[in-house]
């Protein structure tokens, strides 16, 4: 492997001093991506410059907000230039004499309508040649449709939801106010009943008084009877022992007066009646329970209209720059002709100068040779991939993805690819004459069905199947994978490796194909 | 193979789509020894070389080159090659310092050693005034010569020269030649390949002769020419044409084929045995009627034997 290095450097070295070579790796790429760029601006509908902008006339015949709304908007659109004219006519003019593929019209009374609720409709002059334009155009308005029906919906939600909101905080004073009432009432009813139960208590209180005071004034009554009913036991005690006395004659003693019977004595406090307020029981309050009143949502009719929202499912953006289809696209195209046509007439001129018969007579092995052109193109390849990346990021905006770093795999793989397929080509032809145009088909072949120039999607399925044998097809799915579709380095995993395999599979057929060509 | 000799090349055979290019091809080069390999066009002297330098493998017969076989151990054979293409063989985007580094690390040289071998070639074929020149802007002989340094820079032990002189100013050539001999001097052995055969003559310790893929003769010059050359040749003009047999009976020399007619009179080539028969061959023609309006007197040398071996037709 000891003649690898200056083997190695001598290519870089050769790369180096063609000037050409260098202009067509770095500058052309860059120059046809800007054309092709520009060119195709209005293709995916988003001109990042402007510079491509469709005319658009537009009348605003309506004169109200609508119509200025719309104008406001379509001025800031980059993808057209308004054109504001005074009639229709002047407008549908511009559209048939070609100055515009499409002029818009706002008809008087349209917000008026929409204000009532009544279908209302803008009217669009087209040039029907003007396909694509009229395409553009007409996606922009559906999308600027829906922007403002999605505005007027939101206003009237907005509205409805200010309404309910006043509603909503007029109920809750109401509810409040009839709480604090019924605490109001609650607490003077509690009050009212702690009254009463003072009443009731000074009642008790004064009925023990009257009982007390009147047994201390009975108390000389109770006393006397007391005395009363001592005297009539000694007196009935006396009488017995008279008529003891008396003997036989003790019938003829006259029965005593009778002693009247005491009133049975008691207590004041037990014999004054019970002095009983008769005041009306409070009713209990009844338990208030004032519901907190939830206002329905405003009507559907009221709500924002269906609209649809695109999300990346990658997280990038949902619309498309031209730049991101052309600089990977691009750049793979001219990887693979730096690659494919620089390795092989790279080997065309070592055989033309007689130096690689030279090698071949020293102490230089061809496999050091092939490894050493291919292993500076690849190089060479990388830098030149990593270079148009970045200018395309500068100049043109393009997404990088959430990891740039991981670029560089797909960019290993087909560099890889287009360098070992050069040297097939290099085995495959006789002479310079041959391998350029044999080179320039295989390349055109490849980028255009591996979706470098248009998304692979426009393609028919079976060619879409045809294209999974190019190594195209692959760089592509990865580039817009972690470009486009900000997808993590793991996604560019699986087409690195198809084609570094594809990649290895070309080197071993042109290792043959050349050792068999220099037989 | 000898102790000195280098190149051993025995029956070599080789066909290229089922034409014989090389048969039964045999010669040998010892150490110090400049061989060189002539032929017409098209007569294998390419095609042997290429033999020599591996790029091609013979169909049959020995190569033997420093020891090695070309067939069984073609690596070792190369790191004792040095050769120099017919077609100039460099970069032409690079400068001759650059072809020159390059090619002595190619050849294994490396950091001052290859920095000395280059010098030395630069030196050697007096480009070392234009030593950072890019390649293309130099001259033919200037590309010559640098061809020429850059297959013996690293002092290989055999060179191999393929027509190294081609196309090249008197001056460049001599700077060239003496290259060649510089190389045999230092003790290798140097295979020679040339159609000019005044080079092969000067530079040459013997030359092998090929035609039609195989050696017609082989040895030094010298004693090629003394072997199959004519000796002294003189050529007459006349004005009028010499009578048939003006020549019979005179010891002087022998006509050498019939008389032509050629723009300039009636000219009649004689083969003479000594120089001393010129003035007798003259006297003769001028007693028979003829005009002698000139004459030419030459020695036989390698052309002549080339020529009278391979014939005068042209090849292709």
């Amino acid at each position: 492997m000891g003649a690898l290095g200056p083997l190695f450097a001598k290519d870089l070295r050769l790369l180096w001093r063609d000037r050409a070579g260098l202009f067509f790796l770095m500058i052309a790429p860059m120059v046809v991506i800007a054309v092709a760029g520009f060119s195709l601006a209005n293709l995916y509908g988003a001109d990042p410059s402007g510079q491509t902008a469709y005319e658009l006339p537009f009348v605003n015949e309506d004169g109200g907000t609508l119509g200025r709304s719309i104008r406001e908007r379509l001025a800031n659109e980059t993808s057209v230039r308004l054109q504001p004219v005074a009639t229709r006519a002047e407008a549908e003019d511009l559209v048939r004499r070609k100055r515009a593929g499409s002029a818009l019209v706002v008809p008087a009374g349209t917000e008026a309508a929409l204000d009532r609720g009544e279908p209302a409709r803008l009217v669009l002059y087209v040039d029907t040649v003007k396909y694509l334009e009229r395409l553009n155009v007409r996606a922009k308005l559906s999308e600027l449709r829906e922007d403002l029906a999605r505005e007027r919906a939101t206003r009237l939600a907005d509205d409805a939801r200010a309404e309910r909101e006043r509603v909503a905080q007029q109920l809750g004073e109401l509810r409040s106010r009839t709480l604090r009432a019924h605490d109001e009432l609650e607490a003077a009813w509690n009050d009212a009943a702690k009254r009463r139960r003072g009443a009731e208590a000074s009642i008790a209180r004064a009925r023990d008084d009257v009982a007390q005071a009147l047994d201390a004034r009975l108390a000389p009554l109770r006393a006397y009877l007391d005395q009363l009913a001592a005297k009539r036991r000694a007196f009935e005690d006396w009488l017995a022992e008279l008529r003891r006395l008396a003997g036989s004659r003790a019938d003829a003693i006259p029965p005593p007066p009778a002693f009247p019977e005491p009133p049975p004595m008691v207590s004041a406090a037990g014999a004054l009646p019970k002095l009983a307020l008769e005041l009306p029981a409070l009713p209990a309050l009844p338990k208030l329970d004032v519901p907190d009143v939830a206002l329905p949502p405003p009507p559907a009719a009221v709500r924002a209209s269906l609209g649809v929202d695109e999300v990346n499912v990658g997280g990038g953006a949902v619309t498309m720059n031209t730049f991101d289809q052309n600089v990977p696209g691009f750049a793979v195209t001219f990887i693979l002709l730096g690659m494919l046509l620089g390795v092989s007439l790279g080997l065309v001129d070592e055989r033309d100068w007689g130096t690689l018969d030279r090698l071949r007579a020293m102490p230089v092995s061809l496999t050091q040779v092939l490894v050493a052109k291919l292993g500076a193109r690849f190089c060479v390849g990388v830098a030149q991939m990593m270079v148009l990346l970045a200018v395309g990021w500068l100049c043109f905006g393009v997404s990088l993805g959430p990891e740039p770093w991981a670029l560089v795999l797909p960019t290993i793989g087909i560099v890889f690819a287009g360098a070992a397929f050069g040297l097939v080509v290099a085995g495959a032809t006789r002479s310079r004459e041959a391998l350029l145009p044999v080179g320039s088909i295989v390349i055109m072949t490849m980028a255009a069905v591996g979706g470098c120039w248009w998304p692979i999607d426009l393609e028919p399925r079976w060619m879409r199947e045809v294209a999974l044998a190019f190594p195209t097809t692959w760089a592509m799915d990865a580039f817009n994978d972690l470009m486009m579709r900000h997808r993590r380095h793991e996604a560019a995993l699986v087409p690195t490796a198809v084609m570094l395999t594809y990649g290895l599979v070309y080197l071993a057929a042109g290792v043959a194909l050349y050792r068999r060509r220099l037989r | 193979m000898g102790e000195m000799t280098l190149v051993e090349v025995r029956g070599l055979r080789l066909a290229l789509g089922g034409r014989t290019i090389l048969d039964d091809v045999s010669f040998a080069i010892s150490a110090g020894e400049v061989v060189g390999l002539l032929g017409p066009n098209g007569a294998g002297k390419t095609t042997t070389l290429s033999v020599l330098s591996t790029l091609r493998r013979p169909d049959a017969g020995t190569v033997v080159v420093a020891g090695h076989s070309v067939s069984d151990a073609p690596a070792a054979v190369r790191s004792a090659l040095g050769v120099v293409p017919q077609s100039i063989a460099l970069y032409p985007s690079l400068s001759a310092r650059e072809n020159l580094w390059f090619f002595a690390r190619a050849a294994r040289l490396r950091g001052g050693a290859a920095r000395a071998a280059v010098d030395r070639a630069l030196a050697l074929v007096g480009l070392a005034d234009r030593a950072s020149d890019v390649v293309a802007t130099f001259s033919g002989g200037m590309q010559r010569r640098l061809n020429l340094a850059c297959g013996l820079l690293h002092a290989p032990r055999v060179v191999l020269l393929d027509e190294a002189t081609v196309g090249v100013d008197p001056q460049s050539r001599e700077r060239i030649l003496d290259a060649v001999r510089g190389q045999a001097t230092r003790g290798a052995a140097v295979l020679f390949s040339t159609h000019l055969l005044e080079e092969a003559e000067r530079v040459c310790d013997r030359v092998v002769l090929l035609d039609h893929g195989r050696v017609i003769a082989s040895g030094t010059p010298a004693a090629l020419v003394h072997e199959l050359g004519e000796g002294l040749r003189l050529t007459l003009v006349t004005r009028d044409p010499l009578p048939a047999g003006w020549l019979q009976g005179a010891a002087a020399g022998s006509a050498a084929g019939a008389p032509v007619v050629t723009p300039r009179g009636h000219e009649a080539q004689v083969t003479l045995a000594t120089l001393a028969d010129a003035a007798l061959v003259l006297e003769r023609a001028t007693a028979t009627g003829g005009d002698v309006l000139e004459f030419h007197l030459h020695q036989t040398d390698l052309q002549d034997v080339f020529l009278r071996l391979t014939g005068r037709e042209l090849r292709d």
